[in-house]
Parts: C-alpha cells; structure tokens; sequence
C-alpha cells in the first residue's frame, strides 16, 4: 500500500467526527499534530485507509477554568500551554513538562492530546498529568467515560480507549498556594530528544515550614507505562524534608523504579538517573519554596 | 485525489494531489518552491520549517490534507535576492552559510522568532528557539551572530 492511498477526512464538530469514527467501513487513524502519527504512517507501521484530521474540530481546542478544575482541550498544542498564564499559575509541572517537548516545531505542532494518545512510556506530559491527579475524558457516540491518567495507559502505546473512542478533555483541580511542583527530564540532546527518564514531582508544603504534607511523585521511561512512586511519595510526609531526608527518598526510588535496556540506556544507568533527577528535583522544589516564602529554614 | 486551497507566501494556490502528501513534498514538486528540504524526514533537522499561521512547524510532518484554507510562508516568501529580509542579509554578513542545506529551515525558524520578541535576545535565548534546526557545518557560531546581528538592525529599525 503507497502512502499516497490514505485518504483524509476532515470532520468540522465531535459529532459529525464520532459519528464517522463509528458508521463509515473504513479503517481510521486519529490525526491531531501528526509528529506522531505521520512518522509512523513514513515508517510504514500504519497502513489505514483514512485520516480522520481533528484540527478543524474547534470545539477540542481550550483552556478554561470552571470552579475548582481546569479543563484542557485534546487539541490544544504544547505551546500554547506552555504560553497559558492560568496553567502558569495552577499547573506549573505541567507546563515544564510540555517546555521539555521536541523543540519549537514539535511545540507548535503538537497536542496534549496526541501525547496522551501516543501512550508512550516516555511521553513528557504523562508523568505531569499523574502528579496532578489528571482525568482523561473519552467520548464516543453513545456516551463518555472519565478515567483516571493512572488508570488510562495500559502498555507501550496501549491505552484502555476504544477505538470509536476520542480523548474530549483532560481536567485536573487547581493548585493551592502551597502546592508546587516540577518536572526533570534527561535526554540525549536538550531539544529534540525523548525522554531517557524523566520525573515529575508535586509537594503540598505546610506553610513557614520545610514540612510536607503530601506529594506525588511519577516517573516516566522506567517501566511499560509511566509509574507512581508510591514508597518514595509515603516518605515524604515523614518529617522535614532535609537535605537527608531527600537523599534517603532518592535512595528508595533506585530501587522502586523497574527501567529495562534499550537502545538509549541501560537499566542501571537509568537507576542511577531515575535516583538523580529525583534527588535535583526534591531540592529545587524545596529551594523555590524557601524563596518564595522569603524565609531562610 | 483531493483539491486543497491555502495561501502560500501571500498567494491564494489550488493544488490537487493526495492529502496524505506532506507539504514538503506539495511545496517542492506542486508549487516549484525549492528553497524547503528534506533531511530527515521526521521532525528531528528542522531544514523543511515553514511557517504555518506565524509558527515555525516542520513541513515534513504536515500533511497536504490538514494544511486547507491556511497561510504558509516558505523561505522565498521572507525575502528575495533583489529585496532581502534583515535575517537573510545578517546571514550572508556573518557567513553563517556553508553548504547551505540547513539554511531556509534556520531563516524561517530565526525570523518567526525575532517576530515573537521585542529585546536583542542573548545566545542562549537563540539557542533555545532554533533547538530544532541541526547545521553540520557551521559549528552554529556565525548563525548564533547573525541571528543577533538580524535583531540589532530590526530593533534599530523599529526605533527610528
Ligand atoms: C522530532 C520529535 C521530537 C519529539 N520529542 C518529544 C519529546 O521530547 N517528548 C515527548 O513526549 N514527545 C516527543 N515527540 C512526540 C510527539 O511530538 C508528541 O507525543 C506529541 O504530543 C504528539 O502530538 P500530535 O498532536 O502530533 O499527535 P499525532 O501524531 O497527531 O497523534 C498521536 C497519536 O494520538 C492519537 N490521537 C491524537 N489525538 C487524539 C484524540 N483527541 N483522541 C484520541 N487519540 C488521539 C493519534 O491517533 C495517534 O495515535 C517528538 C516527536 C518528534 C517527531
Ligand atoms: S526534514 Fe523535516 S525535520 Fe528534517
Ligand atoms: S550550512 Fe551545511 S548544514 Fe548548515
């Protein structure tokens, strides 16, 4: 089959969209930015007989604020979250994630929602959206389903949607004044590069204290899909986090995290990093919570 | 087969071909703008960026098909020999230009980025914002100069 065979349709609402997705005979392929999908249809993986193109669905394109939550379009781009003053202010982890993103074309091009539907291990935002306790909204023509990001990926590019499914929204609740979070990522090269690990990290912090009431700490590239640290997150509460306190929390996530050897690391170099990112993250949260509350500890 | 309307450096073109063909491989055989490359192919060189509504995207991963009713502009549309863009100019001032290959993709990405900011930028800010555009030959410095040098004449432009 040429690549040149696909065809492409461009459906203007969800609706016209889902009801394609669900009525027509032909094999689909969801196309948002394509800096996924189009290198994969070049590499010959994907031989489907049509795109369905999302990008004049104007209706999967927004960041808005409702209540307590904040609620993101699929089809909103990397950089367009990275330039959003309220997800500067309510989602900062997310924001580094997307900031870390291939460069300036792959910002431009690409969604949160084609990063979520890549479901790669490495995927940057995934981590972020975990720490943030992310609900991923799928719609199809008979109805939607709200699943938890944790619950979401299911395997390297596997995911728990339906293939009549779309990812319609991604919400999450807005962070307190003293929530904080960041996202370490190392790669290859500092533009362009995937994820060799990659971590995100958010703490409620008890003010004028170094104590932690609770955080959650994800990491990305260690394991078939994106994993909770959960032993190193019961740490954190524990007491002040002290300069020992995050070397012993790094320490334990050497040995929570499960990284296997590929082309672009090997398992225990990626330990050793998973540990590493994890300790420099702890202690640049606790730095930028020590100058933002202008109290020397 | 399918007919797509967009604007290319200002021009209004209607095009029929597959809409699974990239716009780089559009531009280069449907339009005769040769000035976009390809390198790679997938995302990773920056040497096929155009602009694509004011954004630099990379045009080898933009298919034919998504690009209907919008506004490109390529290399050829920044500049001409007679009448060159500041960015073009700085580049041949500062021979930030050796094979050549990389070049349209760096003048698109360079000049979407003097668009976006109002301040003479420092090296690392440049750095960050042509991240996605690859040079081997180079070795970056001269292009990290005419990018600054581009800056000072727009901003002493904008100025008088
Ligand atoms: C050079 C290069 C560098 C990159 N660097 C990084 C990086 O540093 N970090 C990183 O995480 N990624 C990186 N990527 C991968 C890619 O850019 C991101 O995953 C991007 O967010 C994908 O978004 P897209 O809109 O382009 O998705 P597309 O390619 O359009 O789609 C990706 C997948 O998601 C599905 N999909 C899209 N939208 C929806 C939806 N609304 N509902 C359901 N399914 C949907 C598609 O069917 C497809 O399977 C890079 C890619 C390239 C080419
Ligand atoms: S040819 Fe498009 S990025 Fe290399
Ligand atoms: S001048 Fe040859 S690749 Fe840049």
């Amino acid at each position: 089959m040429y690549v040149s065979d696909i065809d492409m349709l461009s459906p203007r609402s969800l609706q016209e969209c889902l009801y394609l997705l669900e009525n027509e005979k032909a094999s689909f392929r969801l196309l948002a930015g394509g800096t996924d999908a189009v290198v994969r249809m070049k590499e010959g993986k994907w031989q489907h007989d049509c795109w369905l193109n999302l990008k004049n669905i104007d209706e999967l394109k927004f960041i808005a604020i409702e209540k307590d939550e904040i609620h993101i379009g699929p089809l909103t781009t990397h950089q367009e979250i990275i330039s959003s003053p309220l997800l500067r202010d309510h989602a900062d982890v997310l924001v580094q994630a997307c900031r870390e993103v291939g460069a300036a074309q792959m910002q431009n091009m690409g969604t949160i929602g084609g990063n979520i539907g890549t479901a790669s291990p490495a995927g940057d935002t995934i981590p972020a959206l975990f720490v943030l306790g992310a609900i991923i909204e799928l719609t199809s023509l008979t109805g939607k389903r709200h699943i938890c990001a944790e619950d979401f990926f299911i395997g390297p590019g596997k995911t728990v949607a339906f293939p009549n499914e779309i990812i319609t929204k991604i919400s999450f609740k807005i962070r307190g004044k003293h929530d904080l979070g960041i996202f370490q990522k190392l790669g290859p090269r500092k533009a362009q590069s995937i994820s060799i690990v990659n971590v995100a990290i958010s703490l409620s912090m008890k003010e004028g204290t170094r104590e932690c009431t609770g955080g959650r700490i994800a990491f990305g590239s260690v394991g078939p899909v994106v994993l909770r640290a959960k032993k190193c997150e019961a740490m954190l509460a524990l007491g002040e986090l002290s300069p020992d306190m995050i070397a012993n929390i790094s320490r334990v996530a050497w040995k929570e995290v499960m990284p296997i050897s590929d082309i672009r690391a090997s398992a225990s170099y990626r330990r050793d990093m998973a540990s590493a990112l994890l300790e420099r993250g702890l202690y640049r949260l606790m730095k930028r919570w020590a100058d933002d509350e202008r109290k020397p500890f | 087969m399918k007919t797509i309307d967009f604007f290319i450096n200002g021009t209004e073109i209607s095009i029929t071909c597959s809409p699974s063909k990239t716009l780089l491989d559009v531009l280069r055989e449907d339009a005769g703008l040769t000035g976009s490359k390809e390198c790679c192919g997938k995302g990773e060189c920056g040497s096929c960026t155009v602009s694509l509504n004011g954004l630099p995207v990379c045009s080898c991963l933009l298919l034919a098909g998504q690009v209907h009713g919008q506004n490109i502009v390529t290399v050829e549309g920044i500049g001409t020999p007679e009448n060159m863009d500041p960015i073009q100019q700085a580049f041949i001032d500062e021979g930030a230009t050796q094979c050549g290959y990389c070049t349209p993709g760096l003048i698109v990405s360079a000049r979407s980025y003097l668009n976006s900011i109002g301040h003479l930028p420092g090296l690392d800010e440049i750095k960050q914002a042509l991240g996605g555009n690859l040079c081997r030959c180079t070795g970056y410095t001269k292009i990290l100069k005419a990018v600054q040098t581009a800056a000072q004449r727009l901003l002493t432009f904008r100025e008088l």
